[in-house]
């Protein structure tokens, strides 16, 4: 974006915004450059924004203390399901409530959208009692499901709701016209159009799946089967104290596909926001 | 082609009447314009022609087919709309050909009648551009092409010059005009811009609250509108209407009194209208105080008060008169137009 700023304001200004970007990016800086010191190290007044001594080893005992790179599949496989789930739920629910005209369809959605409202502490026990029932537990079936037809989903569905609200009718009664009926209208039509709003529907799913912790505390007892969040917690000593250095290495490594989503993503994110008419 | 017949077509939402009991016959071909002012229901009914809007009395024919409870996709028509409503993510070629792909046509077929299509419309350098790289313009005719490549029965547009700037319209007017002389296919075309239907209808439906007041050709509604409300919004500067009485083979109105053509028998109230043209300057003639000129260069119009009344004038004449004096106007008796004042219809 071009501004007509003067040279002065906006020296003035960059310098406010890198006072500004201090909070942001000290913690991520500290996990990082904690993961390369010995435990030691960590906790030196003043503390070292570079480290003295580099100990790499902390990433092999990551793997070695726990099957990390299995945790790491599970993270990623449930998160890829639930965010392709919700993507198709989110989809199809959102155009309904926007284009498909059907009895008591907006008293429907905001019982829907009430569902925002319950948190999730209130519903885990019911839903561990639902999950025993289906024999369930310990397996990764509750961490696919919920997300999908929960409140993430919801939350996705308004998204995709507001987007689908704002293309223009016209845009499908040329289809009507042309020849479509109402899925190949949605699916030729609306849904590459909703692109954007697809796009950030994709990263927020992602990121909420990725960084899951309540329900798989709850729902999973094995070490094979824990996520990343769930895992983080397992690096301590015999005594319960935390490993720090070894667990900021397998923060640093959980953060990583995070970061790089949103580096390569953030545009589509904001813009996608941006169309349904919310605020990032 | 084929002709359209609409038959005691009525809509209704809920309580609310829209539409009152149409009846059309628009014959193979012709090009029949939808006018009236904002919210008589004229896209109402061409919604309704395109299956778009669900009818609630009556029957809409294309050729010898009865399309009430048919979808869009199988009445055979093809529809321009106000905005064109072409697919941003498609180029022009994908959205000139996309009705043709989902009717199962071959790829090279589709080819075909793109090129055909883009010939005509002088589109060809266009193709591989998306909506959003092409002007108003360049849209309207893109949207237009996206109707001509199916070769319907019937072409269907709505208000489609109203995005565009003066010059373009009336540019896009003419070829609008000229497409339908070239391809014969019967066309309704709504509009609330009464230039617009004078100058491309062969006929015009004039509709006001979800009636049609008059049907006819152009010229027709302009020299014998058959009430008031066809009379003051047919024609610009729009014609002047005087109340008063016909008495005594004179038109009494509120300080003026006018003559009036021969044969008139009607007495009593009634409205006295004559386009702003048809007064002509004359030394024998009724006294008017000017109050505005607007010299045209080909005409001059002129603002003026008729006893109470104020009138508009237009002179082919240069006019010379200044705001505040007196100018002597005499009512061309052939072209004047009389209106029952109960009713509104025309007596004369």
């Amino acid at each position: 974006m071009r501004t007509d700023l003067s040279p002065r304001l906006r020296v003035a200004l960059y310098g406010l915004m890198c006072v500004l970007l201090i909070p942001f990016v000290f913690p991520t800086w500290w996990m990082i450059t904690s993961s390369v010191k010995p435990i030691s190290d960590i906790f030196a007044f003043p503390p070292d924004l570079w480290p003295r001594r580099f100990d790499f080893s902390t990433y092999q005992r990551v793997f070695e203390l726990q099957p990390f790179a299995r945790q790491y599949w599970n993270s990623a496989y449930i998160a890829a399901i639930v965010t392709a789930g919700t993507m198709v739920v989110s989809s199809m629910a959102g155009y309904a409530f926007a284009r498909i005209k059907f009895p008591f369809s907006n008293a429907i959605f905001m019982v829907v959208l009430l569902g925002l409202l319950i948190p999730s502490e209130v519903t885990i026990v019911p839903l561990f009692q639902i999950f025993l029932g289906w024999g369930m537990i310990n397996t990764h079936w509750p961490l696919i499901l919920v997300p999908i037809f929960g409140a993430p989903s919801v939350f996705a569905t308004f998204v995709m709701r507001q987007f689908f609200i704002a293309l223009p009718v016209e845009l499908e009664e040329a289809a009507r016209v042309d020849g479509l009926g109402r899925f190949k209208i949605f699916w030729t039509i609306a849904l590459p159009l909703a692109k954007p709003a697809l796009g950030a529907v994709a990263i927020f799913t992602f990121l909420h799946s990725w960084n899951l912790y309540l329900e798989p505390i709850v729902f999973l007892s094995s070490t094979q089967m824990f996520t990343l969040p769930q895992a983080l917690t397992q690096f301590t000593d015999a005594y319960g104290g935390a490993m720090w250095n070894i667990q900021l290495a397998a923060a640093t490594m959980t953060a990583i596909p995070v970061l790089l989503v949103f580096i390569v993503a953030q545009k589509q994110f904001v813009e996608g926001l941006a169309h349904t008419g919310l605020k990032g | 082609m084929a002709p359209v017949s609409l038959h005691s077509v009525r809509k209704a939402y809920g309580e609310v009447q829209i539409l009152h009991g149409i009846d059309v016959d628009i014959a193979d071909g012709e090009f029949i314009v939808l006018v009236g002012p904002s919210g008589c229901g004229k896209s109402t009914l061409l919604r309704m022609i395109a299956g778009l809007e669900t009818i609630t009395k009556g029957d809409i024919r294309i050729g010898d087919r009865v399309v009430n409870d048919l979808e869009p996709k199988d009445r055979d028509i093809a529809m321009v709309f106000q905005n064109y409503a072409l697919y941003p993510h498609m180029t022009v070629a994908t959205n000139m050909g996309f009705s043709l792909e989902h009717r199962g046509a071959s790829k090279t077929e589709i080819a075909e009648r793109v090129k055909w299509a883009a010939d005509i419309l002088d589109l060809s350098h266009l193709l591989d551009r998306f909506p959003r790289q092409l002007s108003g313009g360049q849209r309207q005719r893109v949207a237009m092409g996206r109707a001509i490549v199916r070769n319907p029965q019937v072409f269907l547009f709505d208000e489609p010059l109203s995005n565009l700037d003066a010059k373009l319209r009336v540019l896009m007017r003419g070829e609008i005009k000229s497409l339908h002389h070239r391809l014969g296919v019967t066309t309704v075309y709504v509009t609330h811009d009464q230039i617009e239907a004078m100058t491309m209808a062969d006929r015009i439906v004039v509709m006001n609250a979800g009636r049609v007041e008059q049907i006819g050709a152009p010229l027709e509604l302009y020299d014998r509108p058959s009430n008031l409300f066809v009379a003051g919004f047919i024609g610009s500067p729009a014609m002047n209407i005087l109340g008063g009485t016909i008495d005594g083979g004179q038109f009494k109105a509120a300080g003026v009194t006018l003559p009036l053509p021969a044969g008139v028998t009607a007495t009593g109230a009634a409205s006295y209208g004559i386009r702003p043209e048809h007064f002509q300057l004359s030394p024998d003639g009724l006294p008017a105080t000017v109050s505005l000129v607007e010299p045209m260069g080909s005409e001059t119009q002129v603002t003026m008060t008729l006893g109470e009344h104020v009138i508009t004038g237009v002179f082919r004449e240069r006019v010379s008169a200044r705001p505040g004096e007196t100018i002597h106007i005499l009512p061309d008796l052939a072209a004047v137009h009389l209106f029952d004042a109960a009713t509104g219809q025309r007596i004369n």
